[in-house]
């Protein structure tokens, strides 16, 4: 199976010396990869370097076979992206925040931006400025510009984030959908256990900087009662 | 190219969508109505003839890019970069698949259509607004060769505003220093004129080396090179800096 994403290395070292030291992962093409980890564990460092917000110390990350840091705009071609928080420009409605990210692809249609408004349920606010939306409803804009043009990656770190139920159900099923249908492959980070649970089909454990385990979930929840519990047992938690 | 020119018309775009803009078009507007009044009066009422058709497009031009356009070049250079930056919209310019060389040349171009612009706005108006002041036909060529140079003088100012924002963290503090920059290149140009042909505020007014009789050619072209060689470690030492930050 070839390789979507190849993490080699990868260390970043911040002043107060946490960071991530020598993270490597190897994510096929198709898979839903969850990335588990507590807060301050290096994830969104990771995710940044991996989409080139952030430079490493040392390490790479190709995407596609392309190098991240030597061959950028080959990388990120067909990556679809939130990193952190999604920030649209609040002077703009949400349309003119898609017409951004059209613009910087080939062959992306005013209708492809209705259809990826409709699938993350916002199309009714289509011409509102951004100013006044809610977190979930940037969620949903965050979401609707990262698949605006159909990418074969997407990275998505805290995608559900200050979503209501009913949206993170209705985000899920659209990965769920993405993945089945279009063969997307997806990197994302969350601290919603039970929903990397229910989404990913492999699972690894970034911990004080380090990688921990990677497995399937379908093996993990053949060992292990919940994904919580291999988890909590991956990072040495006892009750 | 096509990166590049997605990155400058999403950058065009987003200037476009900013109130500051209908402001500074307002302001423009009111500058030459001003101008255009105060010259009617004095030369109808006061008995004395300040200037005539031409030189008043010349006239609104001196005021407007010693105050007016600084001033605006200033708000859209700082936040394009310090505020994109602070307010972490950034993200999503530096996750597209644009270099980050052709994600700065984009913006610094955009920058150049947005001075661009708004001379060409001024020197539109003041055309117009000459015909009701002064007598007879404003010479329209030379004027129009003399904004064309208050151009670069300007865009130097941007790229200089580009380098302390990318300098600096925040846009409040960004804005000041520039500002501040701006007054102190004006004010060691006047204490200490021996260096002023170096400083590029200087440069400022080298439109009037057209408007005369004799057009020194070699001036022009001195001024010219002095100004390409800011341009050139301006452009070096934004990109630096914008290239190295992380967000």
């Amino acid at each position: 199976m070839d390789n979507a994403i190849v993490i080699n290395g990868l260390t970043k070292k911040y002043k107060n010396s946490r960071g991530i030291e020598d993270v490597s992962l190897t994510i096929e093409r198709g898979d839903i990869f969850g990335f588990l980890g507590p807060n301050g564990a290096g994830k969104t460092t990771a995710m940044k370097i991996m989409v080139g917000l952030m430079k490493p110390d040392r390490g790479n990350v190709l995407i596609n076979g392309f190098s991240i840091l030597t061959d950028y705009e080959k990388a990120m071609q067909s990556v679809g992206c939130i990193i952190e928080s999604v920030n649209p420009l609040t002077y703009m409605t949400a349309y003119e925040n898609m017409k951004l990210v059209a613009r910087m692809h080939d062959h992306v249609p005013d209708a492809r931006i209705d259809e990826c408004l409709e699938q993350t349920g916002i199309l009714k606010f289509k011409n509102e400025r951004t100013k006044n939306f809610s977190l979930g409803m940037k969620q949903r804009l965050g979401i609707a510009m990262a698949i605006l043009p159909n990418p074969k990656i997407l990275i998505l770190d805290e995608p559900l984030n200050g979503m209501d139920v009913e949206g993170m159900v209705e985000m899920r099923l659209l990965f769920l959908r993405m993945a089945k249908e279009g063969g997307t492959t997806f990197f994302i980070s969350s601290h919603l256990i039970h929903d990397i649970e229910l989404t990913c089909n492999k699972v690894g454990i970034l911990y004080q900087g380090k990688r921990l385990g990677v497995e399937t979930t379908e093996s993990i929840l053949q060992n292990y009662a919940s994904l919580e519990n291999y988890y909590l047992s991956e990072v040495g938690f006892n009750e | 190219m096509n990166k590049l020119k997605a990155v400058y018309l999403n950058e065009v775009y987003k200037i476009s969508k900013k109130k500051k803009i209908t402001v500074a078009a307002v302001l423009s507007v009111v500058a030459v109505a001003v101008a255009a009044v105060a010259v009617y009066l004095v030369n109808n009422f006061s008995g004395i003839r300040v200037t005539g058709s031409s030189e008043l497009s010349i006239l609104v031009l001196q005021v407007m890019s010693y105050t007016l356009i600084p001033l605006f070049v200033t708000f859209v250079a700082v936040d394009m970069f310090g505020g994109e930056f602070s307010d972490v919209t950034m993200k999503i310019t530096l996750t597209a698949p644009a270099t980050r060389l052709k994600i700065y040349l984009g913006k610094i171009l955009a920058i150049a259509s947005f001075i661009a612009a708004n001379l060409l706005a001024i020197m539109v108006l003041s055309l117009i607004a000459s015909f009701f002041v002064g007598i007879g036909m404003p010479n329209v060529v030379r004027i129009f060769f003399a904004y064309v140079l208050a151009f670069f003088p300007l865009l130097i100012y941007a790229m200089t505003v580009v380098l302390i924002s990318n300098l600096i963290r925040g846009t409040t503090g960004a804005f000041m220093v520039s500002i501040l920059v701006f007054l102190l290149f004006i004010g060691a140009g006047i204490l200490f004129p021996q260096i002023k042909s170096f400083l590029f505020t200087a440069s400022f007014d080298w439109y009037r080396l057209v408007l005369g009789s004799f057009i020194n050619v070699g001036k022009l072209l001195r001024v010219f090179m002095i100004l390409a060689g800011y341009a050139v470690m301006l452009f070096g030492c934004g990109f630096y800096l914008f290239e190295k930050r992380d967000l």
